[in-house]
């Protein structure tokens, strides 16, 4: 464990001084994710004050879903950015070379390029959010769930990202999945109550967005059941079970084309 | 003519080319829709209700209008116009005897005419799936202005994507930031594709209907609701012409100050 959160500190520094030495492009990108951030937030807090609620929540829970979101989302984004960049290696046939050091070849694959830019909005964003989360004055052990299953969220986008890269080894195709995976979970930004069935049960059982994004917060405000927060914790042990299998599999597979 | 119109053909084809890539892109556009039907759907679950201006018919109608508006505005080949610049690409094209934006516009018209059938499929499963209360304009005069208002968009986006592509003729490692802040954050997010411009406050909404981007969809689909009438028609549709050719001159302007510094790095 010791040994890898050294690779992965060293990676991250690796990765974090290439992107330092374009100041311009850094800045051009985090304005962007800024802007974007704004642009939805804008919108959200404008509609709320016309509708004063969203889906029997009110102003302030609604945004919390959607930072929420954000919080889970670019976490991800942080450290899953490597995934992003997989496909040439696997065309070129460099994935070789992370086969063959002494080091897990998925750690390599999927942390081995944590993102400055999401980096740096993270304290912000981690900030606004609990700031918000204390206007609705939740109680100790729901603010533990809360935490928990952001926790679980995150496993469970681990497991995606994790079941993107083995189909990139399976198809040599990878950018549509990534973003497909994203389209997908940004529908988690606004709590997953608002679809109707069967996109509802889709966001919740299959693509559980539902219980990455949505469960947290109804935690929060104490809307979650039990037995609710223990089925999210065994969809995201299965869903890591599920992805690490799969893995293996599409490893099998890997033909080294290329190399 | 003629060699334009091969030019169309070719590129056509080539989109079933890589049909995987094609069809991915569309099932991309029809979750975003989804996102904004259901928000919109959920605030207006009540059909007695109006908010900003807008019963559920209208609003629903609305997401509905934006995604055959968009199907016509942002599909664009030219989007590989940065890179062209970046790897030097541009000299190949330079050399032969075609116009480079008449090419690229070319292109785009193919990309736009696949695009509108594949959302046209689109809107109609999607209408009969979701059923919404969806508001079909008669007026003649209503549907005359909103394609020209539509033909402006096209028009506008092509300007402000040449202006966007010229970056890398000074800065080659900034072809796709520029791209990702100005086309995929500043244009969907202004252009009101995510929400309608009249969500906004009426200063910050005055501010935003001064700039190139609500006449990219925003308008062209307020005009199909019957939103926009009278003087507003007129002057939003002149506005729409200023800055169609503002930024025409602009991207003129540009490309001759770019096509100076070009170096054609990586020939």
């Amino acid at each position: 464990m010791k040994k890898y959160f050294k690779i992965w500190w060293m990676m991250s520094r690796n990765s974090f001084s290439m992107v330092l030495t374009q100041k311009f492009t850094l800045s051009i990108f985090l304005v962007g994710k800024i802007l974007r951030f704004l642009f939805f937030f804008g919108f959200l807090y404008f509609l709320l004050l016309g509708t004063k609620n969203l889906a029997g929540y009110n102003s302030t829970q609604a945004i919390f879903f959607f930072l929420t979101f954000n919080v889970v989302d670019v976490i991800s984004q942080f450290l899953f950015r490597e995934v992003y960049r997989f496909r040439p290696m696997i065309v070129n046939g460099d994935f070789d070379f992370v086969l063959v050091k002494p080091m897990s070849a998925l750690f390599r694959v999927l942390m081995g390029g944590a993102d400055v830019i999401d980096f740096l909005t993270i304290p912000p964003l981690v900030i606004v959010t609990i700031y918000i989360s204390t206007l609705m004055n939740p109680t100790f052990q729901n603010t533990i769930y809360y935490i928990l299953l952001i926790l679980n969220g995150l496993i469970i986008a681990t497991a995606f990202h994790i079941i993107i890269l083995s189909f990139a080894i399976i198809t040599t195709e990878i950018d549509h999945s990534v973003m497909i995976y994203r389209d997908l979970t940004s529908l988690g930004r606004l709590p997953v109550d608002i679809y109707k069935q069967p996109l509802q049960g889709f966001l919740t059982y299959f693509i559980p967005v539902g219980i990455m994004m949505t469960l947290p917060v109804r935690a929060i405000i104490g809307l979650a059941t039990p037995s609710g927060i223990f089925l999210a914790f065994v969809v995201g042990a299965v869903a890591i079970f599920i992805s690490l299998r799969f893995w293996k599999f599409a490893l099998r597979k890997y033909s080294s084309a290329s190399s | 003519m003629r060699k334009y119109w091969q030019i169309f053909k070719i590129s056509f084809q080539e989109e079933f080319a890589y049909r995987l890539n094609f069809i991915l892109w569309r099932v991309r556009n029809v979750f975003q829709i989804l996102l904004t039907f259901f928000l919109w759907s959920t605030v207006f679950v009540n059909p007695n209700t109006v908010i900003f201006g807008y019963d559920r018919a209208k609003i629903l109608s609305y997401v509905f209008g934006v995604m055959i508006v968009r199907a016509l505005v942002f599909s664009s080949r030219a989007v590989d116009v940065s890179t062209d610049i970046a790897q030097g690409d541009l000299s190949n094209y330079l050399l032969k005897p075609v116009s480079y934006f008449k090419y690229w516009w070319t292109r785009d018209v193919s990309s736009k005419a696949l695009n509108l059938v594949f959302a046209a499929v689109e809107f109609m499963v999607l209408y009969f799936i979701l059923k919404p209360p969806f508001f079909f304009q008669k007026d003649i005069y209503m549907l005359i202005t909103f394609l020209l208002s539509v033909i402006i968009a096209m028009f506008l986006y092509f300007f402000i994507l040449f202006v966007v592509s010229a970056v890398p003729f000074w800065a080659p490692e900034l072809g796709w930031g520029s791209q990702f802040l100005m086309l995929i954050v500043v244009v969907e997010g202004l252009s009101g594709s995510l929400f309608p411009t009249n969500v906004l406050p009426t200063n910050l909404q005055s501010l935003v209907l001064a700039t190139p981007f609500p006449y990219l969809v925003y308008f062209p689909v307020q005009v199909y609701l019957g939103n926009v009438t009278g003087l507003d028609l007129v002057k939003g549709i002149f506005i729409g012409i200023f800055w169609t050719f503002a930024l025409m001159f602009f991207m003129n302007w540009i490309w001759q100050k770019g096509l100076k510094v070009y170096e054609s790095i990586g020939r």
